[in-house]
């Protein structure tokens, strides 16, 4: 039973997605798909803009450093499609996020999935091409 | 309690095939739930087929047209010229970094119905316009009062060229020239001069389904016309979104040229 809740969220995040993820620009000049991150941190920024919503969280590194990281995701239209809203990701929440790090080495990475604190889990819309949205 | 346990197994099984039906594993396939085929084309009052309702078509994402081609043999390829060859084979080298509609550029002509956000088609009695949400939230205009296209020696060349439509029975022709050379034919970088020539047809087959294909005719791109089709689904109540492409271009911003120089010297998109 424990399989059927865990199912609930994730339709709710995709049934109302109407078009594919897309990139509006070659995902492949921008990331590097043989570069996949994971990173925790706390958002400190939402940007609602086209033709990429981003959000900016501060990463504590193992040195007690802090680095803020770019994440891109989908376009707001396509995200809202999803069942994404104005306060889905907020300021302050600590998030998991996994995704594809720039090709130029900065701090910057496409969204895959972002893993909130409470559990829930939300696809990004990213645009890359090979991605397979993992239901598990 | 058992019919419980099965009504709740129904449910989660219903959940499970709406989620891969509608959100799709991969991104070759438009998403969407299983549409009825068989309900009927709807039709305007004067028994023209209707484009429209209450809903939008969810246009799919066709990135390489060659995986298109209709009307030939199963070997057929793109008819290159060498300089389009040679230019798609550098596209491909770059990973397309240089696509105009990564630029938040208009796609222009077949490569609209292939960019995917939703679309609309507008009829109203002398023209036929197509809104789309995406490439830019750009618009298209199909004349259908008859008139022929203009000199084109005079004709300054726009994205989406000069169109003008007629019916063949159900099925809307439009045929379009006066393509600027500022767009690609698709995102996998196939390129075209300002010879292009298109003939596009719209037939809306069902209710659910409108049957695109679209043959493109450029002599300085391709030694021989090639014709591409796919199908788009139709979305029940669905509506178009805002999306306006240029508002914060980050990629354009940092995109860089073959030597490493900022590829635009300046930008007016807002950082």
């Amino acid at each position: 039973m424990k399989t059927k809740f865990a199912l609930y969220p994730i339709a709710l995040f995709t049934a109302f997605s109407l078009t594919q993820a897309f990139a509006h620009h070659s995902f492949l000049a921008e990331f590097d798909p043989d570069s996949p991150i994971e990173i925790e941190g706390t958002v400190i920024k939402v940007e609602w803009t086209n033709p990429h919503t981003y959000f900016f969280i501060e990463v504590e590194s193992e040195d007690g450093d802090f680095e803020e990281w770019a994440l891109e995701m989908g376009s707001p239209n396509g995200l809202t499609r999803r069942g994404w809203r104005r306060d889905t990701l907020k300021v302050g929440d600590i998030v998991t996020v996994t995704g594809t790090a720039a090709r130029d080495g900065r701090a910057k990475a496409n969204a895959e999935t972002v893993v909130l604190d409470t559990g829930q889990r939300l696809f990004a819309g990213t645009s890359r091409p090979d991605f397979v949205e993992d239901n598990n | 309690m058992l019919l419980q346990c099965i009504k709740k197994l129904i449910a989660v099984a219903a959940i499970v095939v709406l989620h891969f039906s509608i959100s799709g594993t991969t991104l070759a396939q438009p998403p969407g739930p299983e549409l009825d085929r068989t309900i009927p084309t709807p039709r305007l009052n004067d028994g023209k087929i209707d484009f429209g309702g209450d809903g939008v078509w969810s246009l799919p994402y066709i990135r390489n047209f060659a995986d298109r081609i209709v009307g030939g043999d199963e070997n057929s390829a793109v008819p290159f010229l060498p300089w389009t060859e040679a230019m798609h084979e550098y596209n491909a080298s770059n990973n397309v970094a240089y696509d105009p509609e990564g630029f938040c550029l208009p796609p222009g002509g077949p490569r609209s119905m292939a960019t995917p956000y939703p679309a609309e088609i507008i009829q109203h009695r002398d023209r036929i316009i197509i809104i789309f949400e995406g490439g830019g939230h750009v618009w298209r205009e199909i004349h259908m009062d008859g008139r022929e296209h203009p000199d084109l020696e005079t004709y300054v060349p726009s994205y989406f060229g000069h169109s003008v439509g007629h019916w063949e029975n159900d099925t809307l022709v439009v045929d379009t020239v006066g393509y600027n050379e500022k767009t690609w034919l698709d995102f996998g970088g196939h390129m075209h001069s300002d010879q292009l020539h298109t003939i596009e047809y719209f037939t809306r087959t069902d209710k659910n389904t409108l049957h695109y294909e679209a043959t493109i005719d450029d002599p300085g791109a391709y030694t021989e016309p090639w014709t591409i089709a796919w199908d788009i689904n139709w979305s029940e109540g669905q509506e178009l979104a805002d999306y306006i492409c240029q508002e914060n271009n980050k990629y354009m911003i940092d995109l860089v040229d073959d030597f490493g120089n900022p590829f635009f010297e300046s930008t007016p998109v807002a950082r």
